[in-house]
């Protein structure tokens, strides 16, 4: 193989890696529209497409694999091969967690009322977007600017997984006062239904927490891409 | 101009140049490195001619012991007239003129009352193609010590000229072993060294340097003409003998640059050392767009 067919494979993957991650979002912030909505359809679409994804994961992480094995990529050559590797399964992540909003979606009646899902699945669809535009153009300052937007989701995550606990708590406080005046007709905080919702939607709070943990993976390895930079990286 | 944040000890810097920036740049921000270890070669504005071609030009570095360094470049950058430079193989050219300074354990190489014969026992050179005496196993190996008179010193040779045969037999099994060729040869060492496959008649050569007790190994494209797994004996080896010697290595391989050395030393067309610094920083993130577009593939 040529020297110029070796560099256009290099600019291939990196297009390939970008047309990934665009799918990959736009599935996400389905996953969290269809959780928002109760769009039990969209929902179940984005379940039955997750092998798609996995599939164009596959086939870039075996293009990686090659470049390296039969060209030995040395210097900004191997820097992107490798963060575009290690890229690749930071989105394959990503399509995962949003096939698991998009399940609860689909077995859920209804999002706990104490998660913005909105504002908060758009925040992290937000920072992995730039992510990934720093990644396509180069970009060293928006990848900063993704490690510090994640410290802002990171601290509405844990707001939000204090008021469900808060909820659950006030919930139990009243149910008991109400079983106490009524025996128990009312319905209990720790009923199997009271339980679920609170389970999801802590559930839904760690997936999102985690897409914006990907984010800045991605953001990482792409510092690292562009200057050789690991301060991201730990 | 960006400051270059420069750490003495591991020599890695801080700061990268980008494309149009020049080599005089890059050259400020490298000639700080400092390999870890102990200096044994101080290379200082080392210039070549042959004739009127200026071969190479205003060299500069330090290598350190017992570590491997790489000289890595284009054909006709000056590597190899460099590693020649080190224990002035370059005399024996007629045309060949040389200026600056090499010192070799803080004494000056090109002092004009050095003891070429000593020097060039101490800094050992393994060429390109194998190149045994047409002798047997055991005379390759002990030419050089009965040369310099390292095998003869027993009562019986010194009474009556017997050759010393204990002597002679540790060494060459010594020297063998060390080049990971004994257990190949040890029931044959009487037959004709030209016998050898490719790969085993390099190691002899290597073996045969090991025998005099060098400080140096010199190596200029030791492995370009074996074979893979002859290729692979020969780089485990090197990296055995920096263990215990110091290394230099020209190399066209730069894969094999990358696996064996600790540090690389560039040169480009125009006999001018670009960039030094460890291996692992110039396959990663040279400082230089011209070395990044060389290894790569871009040019050269």
């Amino acid at each position: 193989m040529s020297r110029e067919q070796y560099q256009d494979r290099l600019s291939e993957l990196r297009t390939e890696v970008v047309l990934l991650a665009e799918l990959v979002l736009e599935r996400y912030e389905a996953a969290v529209e269809a959780a928002e909505a109760g769009d039990i359809r969209q929902a179940d679409q984005i379940v039955r497409q997750d092998d798609e994804i996995n599939r164009w994961y596959l086939e870039l992480e075996g293009e990686c694999i090659d470049l390296i094995a039969r060209h030995q990529p040395v210097a900004s050559d191997l820097r992107l091969i490798t963060a575009s590797f290690k890229i690749i399964t930071d989105l394959e992540r990503i399509g995962d967690l949003a096939t698991n909003l998009a399940g609860r979606t689909e077995y859920d009646a209804g999002i706990h009322p104490a998660v913005d899902i909105r504002s908060l699945g758009m925040t992290a669809a937000e920072m992995a977007d730039t992510a990934v535009e720093a990644y396509e153009r180069d970009d060293a300052d928006a990848c900063r600017t993704v490690a510090a937007d994640d410290d802002a989701l990171d601290s509405d995550c844990e707001a939000t997984t204090e008021a469900i606990i808060r909820d659950l708590i006030t919930e139990r406080a009243a149910s008991d006062a109400t079983k106490s005046a009524d025996d128990g007709v009312a319905e209990r905080a720790d009923s199997p239904a009271a339980v679920e919702k609170t389970t999801r939607g802590l559930l839904t709070v760690r997936d999102i927490e985690r897409v914006g943990d990907h984010a800045v993976n991605i953001a990482a390895r792409t510092l690292y891409m562009l200057d050789n930079n690991e301060a991201l990286l730990y | 101009m960006s400051e270059t944040d420069v750490t003495p000890d591991t020599g890695s810097t801080a700061t990268t140049t980008t494309a149009g920036e020049s080599d005089e740049r890059v050259r400020e921000a490298w000639t700080e490195y400092r390999a870890a270890g102990q200096t044994k070669l101080s290379v200082d504005d080392l210039d070549v001619w042959y004739g009127d071609d200026h071969a190479l030009k205003d060299v500069s570095m330090d290598i350190p012991s017992e570590s491997v360094t790489a000289l890595i470049g284009p054909s006709g950058c000056g590597k190899s007239t460099f590693l020649r430079c080190l224990n002035r193989m370059n005399d024996r050219i007629k045309a060949a003129r040389v200026e600056g300074s090499v010192e070799f354990d803080g004494t000056e190489v090109y002092d004009p009352n050095a003891n070429l014969v000593e020097l060039r026992k101490r800094i050992g050179m393994v060429f390109q193609s194998p190149n045994p005496f047409p002798k047997s196993i055991r005379e390759n190996i002990s030419y050089g010590p009965r040369k310099h008179g390292d095998i003869n010193k027993g009562l019986l040779a010194r009474l009556f000229g017997r050759d010393d045969t204990e002597a002679e037999a540790e060494l060459v099994e010594r020297a063998l072993k060390q080049a990971a060729l004994w257990d190949e040869v040890n029931d044959r060492l009487d037959d004709n060294a030209l016998g050898l496959s490719g790969g085993q008649q390099q190691r002899l050569c290597i073996a045969r340097c090991l025998a005099v007790d060098p400080d140096v190994i010199l190596m200029d494209e030791p492995a370009s003409a074996l074979d893979p797994i002859a290729t692979s004996k020969i780089e485990d080896l090197v990296e055995e003998l920096a263990e215990e010697y110091t290394v230099v290595i020209v190399t066209h391989n730069m894969q094999q640059a990358a696996r064996i050395s600790d540090q690389t030393a560039v040169f480009l067309t125009g006999g001018e050392l670009i960039e030094y610094d460890d291996t692992e920083k110039i396959f990663e993130n040279p400082e230089s767009q011209r070395v990044e577009d060389y290894i790569t593939g871009k040019f050269g």
